[in-house]
């Protein structure tokens, strides 16, 4: 079966108006406009298969975005190729945008004054959803996200949780097969954060769909996504699993201990680094290829009351992608 | 399409009935433009004329163009504007429905509830105002039907293209203004089109302002007769053609330009 998604060299190169500070700046650029070429995106190219959970990570203004939207047909590629479903995203049409459900964290659809549920109907008519397929899917995305109480109150009344779970509702009546999600648990609190990853994760294994999404929360990335594409100024900088690219990155692990008495910080210096020391926790870092010598050698050594060997957190592996350029196939 | 427009049309009633207040704002704010005007022409014709109009034909004037007015109006730029400078334009786009027949259909909820209760209030004036009374002509009257649907597509165009204009500056609304500015003069809504100086009126006949406004209220009063209706719906074609292939060319253009604000 062809990849679902497929971006081969695909650039976005945005023009931006330089103008100098003050009136003379202003007057200047009113006269004598000049431009900026900011490369947004520059020559990413992957394949993404159907089922597929795939993040994007990289910091604000990595570039995520604009794929995810050059993907979703709202931006015009200024360079490369690519093919969602098929289709090219910038000329599918309605076609094509049946096929796909974009949800951004920070904006909506639902019809801020009335009830979710007429956003519902709206796009029941828009996406021409029989009126059987809508009250059998409309029912699963009810008991799936629990939302029976949210139907009939106005929107502005909901939380924002509560909004997020409503707009996936609206996104995905029309059963899409490529969900485009852009900070989809932006804001939300630790519950409700919880709540959407379980319901993406039960929806692909339900529907087969193929699931893209942006995310500043590794909660999200680390229970959802099977592979992560790392990107930074534009530049694909790995593209694989997170489990491979932790072995990849860190060069470390972390040993966590719990200490009986009598331990102190200088003696544990001599089997590695110390990360931290509050008695009775403590954290050491050693070479990865070390770990299970080094523990056994604690436990000889030490009066450890608990020992566990951990990989460096999430977001410190991925700061180090990102100072040490990590690139594809290396 | 006739399912998908019902439920456009459902949801924008919907929401009107929550601005009933700012509603009812609005259609003062149409009503009140045009009886001032009223007043001042009907004070300074005096028992006399001015170009051919006397009170009377004044105050048909004024009530037709308060009804054409609401009809034809257009605001879809504002809303453009925000949705292209703030991201709102993003889910639009990604559904399979252009974002105009949202507009279009904005348009017709708005104007079915304004329009239908200013014609009221023209019938109920009229029992007690004989000079705002108007031949009872139904042939006049579907030829101005036909004339207002032009006027407010074309009206609808304009406001949408300039509203496009968002695409490449931040200052697609007071393009806007500025063109509701230039038309309150040249399309009609001041004063009828002969009391302009000749030089302005000039100016307006081979522009597309006379269309919007003063040949469809022309055309309902009576003022407009043989060869000027012929030439009045011309104009009106060749104008809605004008525009919308703009509209064509800035959307197209402006999509390609797109930065989809947010991220």
């Amino acid at each position: 079966m062809p990849p679902a998604i497929t971006a081969d060299r695909l650039s976005k190169t945005f023009q931006v108006k330089v103008r100098d500070p003050g009136l003379k700046g202003a007057l200047l650029a009113l006269v004598r406009p000049r431009y900026r070429d900011v490369h947004a995106v520059r020559e990413v190219s992957f394949a993404i298969d159907a089922g597929e959970i795939v993040a994007f990570l990289g910091p604000n203004g990595a570039g995520k975005t604009t794929t995810l939207k050059m993907l979703a047909g709202l931006l015009f590629p200024t360079g490369g190729r690519v093919e969602v479903v098929g289709f090219r995203p910038w000329s599918g049409g309605p076609e094509f945008k049946r096929r796909i459900a974009l949800v951004l964290g920070n904006r909506q659809q639902l019809v801020w004054d009335l009830p979710p549920e007429e956003t519902f109907q709206l796009n029941r008519a828009i996406y021409g959803i029989a009126a059987a397929d809508y009250r059998e899917r409309l029912a699963e995305l009810v008991a799936l996200l629990e939302l029976d109480d949210l139907l009939q109150k106005p929107v502005r009344q909901l939380s924002l949780g509560e909004r997020m779970k409503c707009e996936l509702t609206a996104a995905l009546l029309h059963r899409p097969s490529i969900l485009f999600l852009d900070e989809p648990t932006l804001g939300l609190d630790v519950t409700a954060q919880e709540a959407i990853r379980r319901f993406l994760a039960e929806y692909r294994d339900r529907h087969g769909a193929t699931v893209l999404l942006t995310s500043h929360y590794m909660q999200d990335v680390t229970a959802l996504a099977s592979r992560v594409l790392i990107i930074n100024r534009g530049r694909l900088l790995y593209d694989g699993a997170l489990a491979a690219l932790v072995a990849r990155i860190a060069r470390t692990k972390r040993i966590e201990l719990v200490l009986a008495d009598g331990v102190t910080a200088e003696a544990l210096a001599a089997f590695g680094a110390v990360k931290s020391f509050r008695f009775p926790n403590a954290v050491l870092e050693v070479p990865r290829e070390q770990a299970a010598a080094t523990s056994a050698r604690l436990l000889a050594a030490l009066p450890v009351a608990d020992l566990s060997i951990e990989d460096p957190p999430i977001e410190e592996v991925i700061r180090l992608a990102f100072a040490q350029g990590v690139e594809e196939g290396e | 399409m006739i399912r998908q427009y019902a439920a456009l049309l459902r949801n924008a009633w919907l929401v009107d009935l929550q601005y009933r207040a700012s509603i009812v704002l609005w259609l003062l704010w149409g009503v009140t433009e045009p009886a001032v005007a009223l007043g001042i022409w009907w004070a300074i014709a005096g028992d006399g004329q001015i170009a051919g109009y006397a009170r009377a034909d004044f105050a048909r004037y004024f009530f037709a163009l308060m009804l054409v007015n609401q009809l034809t109006i257009a605001w879809d730029s504002w809303y453009l504007d925000g949705w292209i400078r703030e991201g709102e334009l993003n889910f639009r786009l990604a559904r399979p429905l252009h974002p105009a027949h949202e507009a279009v259909a904005e348009n017709i909820a708005y104007k079915a509830r304004t329009a239908s209760v200013i014609l009221v209030v023209w019938l109920l004036t009229s029992l007690v105002w004989p000079a705002v009374r108007l031949p009872f002509a139904p042939a006049r009257w579907a030829l101005t039907a036909l004339a207002v649907l032009l006027a407010a597509a074309m009206r609808f165009f304009i406001s949408f293209t300039t509203g496009l204009f968002a695409f490449w500056t931040t200052r697609a609304s007071a393009i806007m203004e500025l063109h509701a500015g230039v038309s309150l003069f040249l399309s009609g809504r001041l004063a009828p089109l002969a009391l302009l100086p000749p030089a302005v009126a000039g100016v307006a006949a081979v522009l597309w302002f006379p269309y919007m406004l003063a040949f469809p209220v022309e055309l309902l009063t009576g003022a407009a007769q043989g060869a000027a209706v012929a030439h009045g719906f011309a104009g009106q074609l060749v104008w809605l053609g004008v525009w919308v292939a703009a509209y064509r060319f800035t959307w197209t253009r402006g999509l390609r330009r797109y930065g989809a604000v947010g991220g």
